[in-house]
């Protein structure tokens, strides 16, 4: 009995190891089975668009590689070869250097690559994690620097004030620089560092700051010795055209647009009557009016508006329009971003003992300009593209200079492959710039996924 | 002493003091910004005051009875060299509201088709949706619209190797433009038009009614198709009694080009499908966020109350989703009417063209001209704005 009673116990259910999924449901079978022909209507539709990406691939393909001609002297040379079955892609690499720099005379060049480079350079302690003081680097980069660009670009006989300014600017640049390799080496920030070495650091914090000054001064002084030895010879605004034309009006349309539309957001949110009524008659009239008009209101009014003697260039005209265009949209953006934020942060802020700006600096405008990235950046892209509109006051941006391919008598009638040329390079700096968007928010945002 | 002397003096009367008392703070800020504000206006007033009269320009509205010297290749409104500026500026709206109009109605329509593809459950149409909105939108306009008319529309065939764009014999498209059958009205369509009025009357009536009684009684009344069956079936009757009074005027080519019809040139074809194909794939986008901004608890909730799927979307998933997808939307409409002005880079004579252009350049009456523009744009966009904030109203979550 009890032997059966232990039998008994032995015996145990044992479930058999289950099955493995049936096989169309796992795998590439079973992924292309849920999502391409989950029912008879949705393998109707696979099959239509699989023929709708084999037709248009197959003939861009075929067009822009297969039968392009990609040296050629003119465009008949491409059309006796190929016809029109082929892309003429000799005529855009003849027009590269156009593309890139407009007329810009091909010796001086080396001066909008210096330009870009430095920018680039001055920029790029943003990506190193260890720097400190990144605020401060970029806010000279945006606001310092154009002058030292500007002049590269421009060249021509510099006056005290420009001299000045683009002493400051490279001093600037250098001071940034030092204290970005100290930081990377040492750890310790130039500033901490000056005060060291002067031996200042014993002394009281309010006149720690004087031996920075006076090496600034210093390196100031000897700056401008220096570079009032040397000047670049002077380049007409009717020289500068295709991409670098687009980046300097979309880059100073960005560098503005951000502060005065933060201001005139806040403006309009601002408990002083006048004040709002000024913001939102500003930001209304602007927004409801399309950049077109904008443009044509600065190129046949600005004249009118300014004292005789002054005779602001056209790419002034088209930079200031950009901005007051792009300043108002901007201005909406923010105030999405200011009305997002809890009502219960200006109480604290303000329970705090914080005054007004210090409120917005250090509590409300972080916070409303993280939940605003994503707009931000989109504002962004759109100036970008925006930008080519300036081609219709004739301004030679990138887009009028595609378009001029065509007038060449060598690569007469070229339309299509510029264009083409041109819808390929803004994707691509558009694109990125939105992927890059997505990546801050999500970084930055990282603190506000609620799981 | 002298302390308390100056505090009892001094109250108000100091500059910082006035500047950071909380009471004359705000006054005494806003009394600065209108000073900047009002002695840059004179100074911008005083200045073109000067420049106009150095150039020996005169301003004034005057210049609009004035006879316009060009001629325009378009216009929707009757147009011939010698009509006055403000004719002219007619001309310039009706063909800017003409192709906004066209270009809205199309860009939703196919926008509300793509952003539904876009939320397929088919991988590869909602991939081939996903790329189409990236290419469209990280690309300007202005470079799109060229690309339509310099490598789509300029190169089309002479009138006479017309393309047959349906098939059907009646729609033509060549290098003078698009050629489509107008139609003719006869003497009594307007009692079929009236008819069509009355019928939408007493359609809208039916629903108000019909919902009353659902309201009342619980009953439901197929309001839809009994809507439908009056607004198209009562006009119809009437156009039969009355002899079918329409005809199409078809166009046919006689000698060296299409005559009869009515027609586009191909710089319209060109801006109206760099229009739609730009603007649609914002619409998709937004028409993505709103049925994504409605939670899925919804049409679990209903589903668990027994409604049918295809009930569940139009009672409510939709509803709900319009009320995120409507302001956007509105906004977007303001965007393409602003965007019908690039109309000017292929050569469209829209307003900006034929009047912030051509005109301005003749007359040199800028400020005007200018103001003029801007107060038309200006117009379309705080009615269609008013539009939004009304429809908002309508729909928004009534919290209490």
């Amino acid at each position: 009995m009890t032997n059966l009673d232990a039998s008994a116990s032995e015996v145990t259910f044992k479930p058999k190891p289950s099955l493995p999924p049936p096989p169309n449901t796992v795998g590439v079978v079973g992924w292309v089975r849920k999502n391409l022909f989950s029912s008879p209507l949705n393998s109707v539709l696979t099959l239509l668009s699989l023929y709708v990406i084999w037709v248009v691939v197959s003939n861009t393909v075929e067009w822009a590689f297969i039968n392009a001609v990609w040296e050629a002297e003119s465009r008949r040379e491409c059309l006796d070869k190929v016809g029109l079955s082929g892309a003429c892609w000799a005529g855009v690499s003849h027009w590269m250097k156009n593309f890139i720099y407009g007329r810009y005379p091909d010796d001086e060049i080396w001066r909008v690559n210096l330009a870009f480079g430095t920018l680039i350079v001055w920029m790029a302690p943003f990506w190193f994690p260890r720097v400190t003081g990144k605020m401060a680097i970029g806010a000279s980069a945006i606001i310092i620097s154009p002058f030292l660009l500007g002049y590269l670009f421009a060249g021509g006989e510099k006056g005290l004030f420009l001299q000045l300014m683009v002493s400051v600017a490279i001093a600037s640049f250098i001071f940034s620089w030092a204290h970005v390799l100290l930081c990377l080496s040492t750890g310790r920030s130039l500033w901490d560092t000056i005060v060291n070495v002067s031996g200042f650091a014993s002394k009281a914090d309010n006149v720690q700051k004087y031996p920075v000054i006076g090496a600034f001064v210093v390196l100031l002084v000897a700056v401008f010795a220096w570079q009032s030895g040397w000047q670049l010879e002077g380049q007409s605004t009717n020289l500068w055209g295709g991409l670098f034309v687009t980046l300097v009006i979309s880059g100073i349309g960005i560098a503005v647009s951000l502060p005065a539309g933060i201001v005139l957001a806040l403006g309009r949110r601002s408990k002083m009557p006048i004040i709002r009524v000024f913001c939102v008659a500003f930001i209304e009239l602007f927004r409801s009016v399309p950049l077109i008009t904008v443009l044509f209101m600065a190129v046949t009014m600005v004249p009118l508006f300014l004292p005789e003697q002054i005779n602001p260039v056209k790419i002034v005209q088209a930079i200031i329009a950009v901005c007051i265009f792009s300043s108002a949209y901007m201005a909406e953006t923010v105030r999405g971003g200011l009305q997002a934020i809890p009502k219960g942060q200006y109480e604290a802020a303000q329970a705090l003992g914080l005054n007004y700006w210090k409120m917005m600096t250090l509590i409300v405008m972080p916070q409303a300009l993280k939940l605003m990235i994503p707009n931000i950046v989109g504002s962004f892209i759109g100036l970008l593209k925006d930008t080519t509109l300036v081609s219709i006051v004739g301004l030679y941006d990138l887009l009028l200079m595609l378009k001029a391919v065509s007038l060449n008598p060598q690569w007469n009638g070229l339309h299509t492959e510029p264009l083409f040329f041109g819808a390929c390079l803004f994707f691509v700096l558009c694109f990125i710039m939105s992927k890059y968007s997505q990546h801050l928010e999500r970084t930055l945002g990282a603190g506000q996924v609620r799981k | 002493m002298a302390v308390v002397d100056r505090g009892a003096s001094g109250q108000g009367s100091s500059f910082s003091e006035i500047v950071n008392d909380q009471r004359y703070r705000s006054v005494f800020y806003q009394i600065v910004v209108a000073v900047v504000v009002m002695w840059a206006g004179w100074y911008l007033f005083s200045n073109t005051a000067h420049n106009l009269e150095a150039r020996g320009m005169s301003a004034g509205f005057g210049f609009l009875g004035s006879t316009a010297g060009f001629s325009i290749a378009f216009s929707v409104i009757p147009y011939e060299a010698g009509d006055s500026y403000l004719w002219v500026y007619l001309v310039g709206i009706t063909n800017t509201l003409l192709l906004a109009v066209v270009a809205i109605i199309f860009s939703t329509l196919i926008g509300f088709f793509v952003g539904v593809l876009r939320l397929s459950k088919n991988w590869l149409i909602s991939q081939l949706a996903a790329w189409y909105v990236e290419i469209i939108r990280n690309t300007p306009l202005l470079l799109q619209i060229l690309f339509w008319y310099l490598a789509v529309f300029a190169i089309l065939p002479r009138p006479k190797q017309s393309i047959d764009v349906f098939g059907l014999g009646i729609f033509e498209l060549n290098n003078r433009g698009f050629y489509f059958p107008a139609p003719v009205l006869g003497e009594l369509f307007w009692l079929t038009m009236a008819t069509l009025l009355a019928a939408i009357v007493v359609a809208y009536g039916i629903a108000v009614w019909a919902k009353k009684r659902q309201n009342d009684t619980g009953e439901r009344f197929p309001v839809f198709w009994t809507a439908v069956g009056i607004v198209f079936g009562a006009p119809l009757v009437m156009f039969v009694i009355t002899g079918s009074p329409l005809e199409w005027d078809i166009p046919a080519l006689k000698g060296f080009n299409f005559r009869g019809g009515g027609s586009v040139p191909p710089a319209f074809c060109a801006v109206f499908i760099a229009l739609v194909v730009y603007h649609a794939c914002y619409v998709a986008e937004m028409v993505r966020a709103g049925i994504l901004s409605v939670s899925h608890g919804q049409t679990e909730a209903s589903y668990s109350l027994g409604l049918k799927p295809g009930l569940t979307l139009r009672l409510v998933i939709i509803p709900q989703a319009m009320r995120a997808i409507v302001p956007p939307l509105i906004s977007l409409w303001m965007n393409v009417v602003k965007n019908s002005s690039l109309a000017i880079a292929v050569g469209y004579p829209d307003l900006v063209a034929v009047f912030m252009q051509t005109s301005l350049n003749q007359s040199g009456h800028a400020i005007e001209i200018v103001a003029m523009v801007m107060l038309f744009y200006m117009t379309v966009s705080l009615t269609i704005s008013g539009a939004l904030n009304y429809y908002n109203k309508l729909v928004q979550l009534k919290e209490r």
